[in-house]
């Protein structure tokens, strides 16, 4: 009672944190908690049938083949015209999904999911399980190589040929035109004036194009910044191609991305055979321009359009996609949208001698696709992309209007290209893991945790025994926090490194709170009360905490952003490990310890 | 013994105060016969370290070599060397027959990849054997894709090096930033060589693993140079073998328990871990404990060879810790 006075404007500052900070410490945990809870639960093996509209499935209709073929669901949601079915075994995932498939085969599209476990109110919060990698949920990856050669030797080949033909037309002798690889080509004359002329012509023809001398030689080739946008609306092309192809694989958590410049990432969860995804994914695609026929024509062939109207055709087209060279979408006069086609020159003489004749008739556009059924046969499927009527005579260059909108027409543009390019990719890498030893990864991976979690609780209970259960419940919050941020975090992927690094960041997320308590015994030693040494234990140990968790920090960004895959999945577990072991080693201990010690006045006391 | 005998000469508060340090010194003198001896082990371990890497070189993995590997399931009373020939025969190259974590698991690994038609199905090839065969996992990785990875891993590392140097020279004086940098770069040529001498397969969780010692064992030095910077401004009449000696021995129980507590937990996962994580963790719990090795080594040694001292620390005016 004596020393009240004393005490008092000491105590007024001294280790007491402000009540809003006490609710920024609740919230955020509790948030997290809820966050992270979903995981807990898991995922549940499920079947999901999509309809027409106009043409539903009934969940007991579902029910009823299911436990024909005695599969047992644990519930049948049906959502408009979607009907998801979460089965008991998960094993029974594949025979379920082709069960149905076959059921149903004309009325919906089956496709493999995965059903959140958690009870609903969680659900319905928008708190979602943690995404798990392909190697903790098995499955296949792909990785696809872009050809862009073959590309670029394409539109190099358009440009001599060009050439060859003007200098020709001209009557220009002595003129040697020559690809030389890439997207170059060189032309030799010792005419000065012929040079000039030949400067001029692709000046006009072809803007895109630089030209430089070299004594008697011309080069020409594409600028950089064409060859990138070239590259970027190539493997753009074939990420959408890919994308649509997988769609029709029936798996809806696939992810299809670009890596690098020109490779392809394809994630299939779930997918234990190998061999159907790549049938499906080397697919080639061809396009052809028919000449419409009179509806009802004997002579003619019935192809679908994309509002499964039947279209008649000419059995035999006009060309082939393999002359078209380019295909872009642009704005046209009176801002209408049109799509620029160039192709060849055999590709532009065809074109030229059928539209003189055609002017005034429509003429169609058909897409097909030839890709290996699950019995490896080889089948092909084709559809009308466009019809448009030939308005004057085309050359090797022309446009097509009337496609819609002008997203419309990139869309278009981009299936024109996809005709062009046929199989220009290649699988340069490909991963399968199979489920059980996706489930295997998780056992021991969560194994490998709770033991070094044990652990480290034990040992720093018997360690710190007075501040020790303060560092547990710090760790524990941190390990619930990093969950939670994991589930939080769009585009977050729990991977079997990243387990790793969970398991790394329990080791070292109680070095903030060690450090601490050092410093704290180091004042206590030095004779100052312990409220005192708690305040200037926390402020010494500060900026060396900063310091030895901001170079691994460091190391954990540049792992995130030049690794791939199961590596980032480390790099994102140590880094978002640290931000949580400073929140809660720094922040949450500090709040703890000054509720329960802020005011101990005591010296002399072991911790 | 010069500053012992300056300082008694001054008769205030502050005097008992050094008297006291001094002392303490003088009881810490011991450490420095220790931490000397320990750098020269040191030295000698990174040269043979070099030597076995030079030497040996590296058991690269599939994802830096290219190649198919698949692992397998079969009965448990078939051997290594009846499905070898059978494999080596079907592919027409050397096929290398691993026996996995559990008994009838195998890892099969080839390095030409045979063309996609062309590439005979795994259950024909050992139909001889077994029909109940089941494919666990399979990798297949193309060349080229090798060849970047082994590109973008060194890309990694050396960006992680220029970061950390970039950190470290900001925040220290340059001699005990390159201290630090010293004992980082000792740790990973150890752990190198312990790859490259147990010819342990090095993938790309190994590579992982190495840049977290990064992290990981710059924390312990950085820990140690945080406090030499702190007692340099704080004990001036010091000097620098002293304050070393102050530094290793006030942050050792730290350092101990910290270094224990990520031990321990990479024990855990070394044990429960399996088999794809084993490379990573071995790694991990050699790091770790050549990070607080060299940390005193070469972390808090190699700076006084260098000529630290505390006029570098006092021209910038810093508060007196408390």
């Amino acid at each position: 009672m004596t020393s009240i006075d004393n005490n008092k404007p000491f105590n007024k500052q001294l280790n007491k944190y402000a009540q809003w900070k006490y609710w920024v410490l609740i919230v955020t945990l509790i948030i997290l908690f809820l966050s992270a809870l979903p995981s807990w639960y898991g995922e549940d093996a499920a079947v999901q049938l999509s309809t027409k509209p106009t043409n539903t499935i009934s969940s007991e209709q579902v029910y009823k083949v299911l436990s024909h073929a005695g599969i047992s669901s644990k519930r049948i949601d049906q959502q408009q015209q979607n009907v998801l079915v979460v089965l008991q075994q998960a094993d029974q995932q594949t025979l379920a999904k082709n069960i149905l498939s076959e059921s149903f085969a004309d009325r919906a599209q089956v496709t493999l999911a995965l059903a959140p476990a958690a009870p609903n109110w969680l659900l319905n919060m928008g708190f979602e399980p943690i995404k798990l990698g392909l190697d903790l949920r098995g499955g296949v990856q792909f990785l696809l190589d872009v050809d862009l050669d073959l590309v670029f030797k394409n539109q190099s080949t358009m440009v001599s040929d060009s050439v060859k033909q003007f200098v020709r037309q001209e009557h220009i002798s002595g003129v040697l035109v020559r690809q030389a690889g890439g997207a170059e080509v060189s032309i030799e004359t010792t005419q000065t004036d012929d040079r000039g002329l030949i400067r001029q012509f692709i000046a006009e023809q072809y803007p895109l194009w630089q030209v430089s001398g070299h004594q008697d030689t011309l080069l020409v080739s594409l600028s950089d910044s064409e060859q990138v946008k070239l590259t970027n609306l190539t493997v753009q092309q074939n990420l959408q191609i890919m994308r649509s192809r997988i769609e029709e694989l029936g798996i809806t958590e696939a992810l299809v991305q670009r890596q690098g410049e020109n490779r392809i990432r394809i994630e299939l969860p779930g997918v234990q055979d190998p061999a159907t995804a790549k049938n499906v994914i080397g697919a080639t695609a061809s396009l052809a321009f028919y000449p419409v026929a009179e509806t009802g024509s004997v002579n003619a062939i019935v192809l679908k359009d994309e509002s499964d109207q039947p279209v008649y055709v000419a059995r035999k087209p006009v060309l082939g996609g393999d002359h078209i060279v380019d295909a872009r979408a642009a704005v046209g006069d009176f801002g209408m949208s049109k799509v620029n086609i160039s192709l060849d020159s055999a590709g532009g003489k065809l074109m030229s001698d059928f539209s003189r004749d055609n002017i005034g008739k429509p003429m169609a556009t058909a897409y097909s696709e030839y890709s290996r059924n699950d019995k490896g046969q080889a089948q092909q499927t084709t559809k009308i992309i466009s019809v448009a009527t030939i308005q004057s005579q085309l050359g090797s260059k022309f446009e097509i209007t009337g496609a819609g909108t002008h997203q419309e027409a990139q869309q278009l543009a981009l299936l024109l290209r996809a005709g062009s390019m046929t199989a220009p990719v290649t699988i340069v890498e490909e991963r399968t893991i199979g489920p059980s030893l996706g489930a295997e990864n998780i056992v021991n991976g969560f194994a490998a945790l709770a033991l070094g979690m044990a652990v480290t609780l034990l040992f720093m209970a018997c360690w710190y025994r007075r501040l020790g259960w303060v560092a547990n419940v710090a760790l524990i919050a941190n390990m619930v926090m990093l969950f939670g941020l994991l589930a939080l975090i769009p585009g977050a992927v729990l991977t079997l490194p990243g387990i790793a690094g969970l398991v790394l960041t329990v080791g070292m997320a109680v070095d903030t709170n060690v450090l601490i308590f050092e410093r704290i015994k180091d004042k206590l030693a030095d004779g100052r009360s312990f409220a005192s040494a708690i305040d200037v234990g926390f402020d010494s140990a500060f900026s060396t905490i900063i310091d030895a968790n901001f170079t691994t920090m460091i190391t954990a960004v540049v792992l995130f952003s030049i690794g791939n895959g199961p590596i980032q999945g480390f790099a994102l577990t140590l880094g978002l490990g640290l931000l949580t072991s400073m929140f809660t080693g720094i922040f949450a201990s500090r709040a703890i310890i000054n509720l329960v010690y802020g005011r101990d006045t005591r010296r002399a006391i072991k911790v | 013994m010069n500053s012992n005998e300056l300082n008694s000469k001054k008769v205030n508060l502050k005097q008992m105060n050094s008297v006291q340090m001094t002392n303490s010194s003088n009881a810490l003198r011991y450490l420095t016969k220790w931490r000397y001896a320990s750098s020269l082990i040191s030295v000698v371990l990174m040269l043979l370290s070099l030597t076995v890497i030079g030497v040996k070189g590296f058991n690269w993995g599939l994802d830096f070599t290219g190649g198919v590997v698949t692992e397998i399931q079969i009965d448990q009373h078939i051997t290594a060397s009846e499905i070898q020939p059978l494999m080596t025969a079907a592919y027409q190259q050397d096929v290398s027959v691993i026996s996995a974590s559990d008994p009838g698991r195998w890892v099969l690994r080839y390095a030409n990849i045979p063309d996609e038609n062309q590439r005979p199905e795994l259950q024909q090839v050992l139909a001889p054997l077994t029909s109940n065969l089941t494919v666990l996992n399979s990798s297949i990785v193309g060349p080229q894709v090798g060849q970047e990875l082994v590109e973008q891993g060194g890309l990694a590392l050396l960006v992680a090096m220029l970061c950390i140097m970039g950190y470290l020279s900001y925040r220290f004086e340059w001699r005990l930033a390159s201290g630090a940098l010293f004992a980082l770069v000792h740790d990973v040529v150890f752990v190198l060589a312990f790859f490259a001498l147990s010819q342990m397969e090095f993938n790309l969780t190994v590579l992982a693993a190495i840049l977290a010692i990064l992290g990981y064992s710059l924390n312990d030095s950085i820990i140690i140079a945080d406090r030499v910077r702190e007692q340099l401004v704080a004990k001036p009449q010091w000097n620098t073998t002293d304050i070393n000696n102050l530094a290793v021995k006030s942050t050792f129980s730290r350092t101990m328990v910290t270094s224990g507590t990520t031990l321990l937990t990479v024990v855990a996962l070394w044990i429960m871990g399996g088999a794809p994580l084993e490379g990573f963790s071995i790694a991990m719990f050699i790091g770790i404990l050549t990070g607080t090795w060299s940390s005193i080594s070469v972390g808090a040694t190699l700076p006084e060879f260098l000529g630290l001292k505390t006029e570098h620390y006092l021209i910038v005016p810093l508060p007196d810790t408390p």
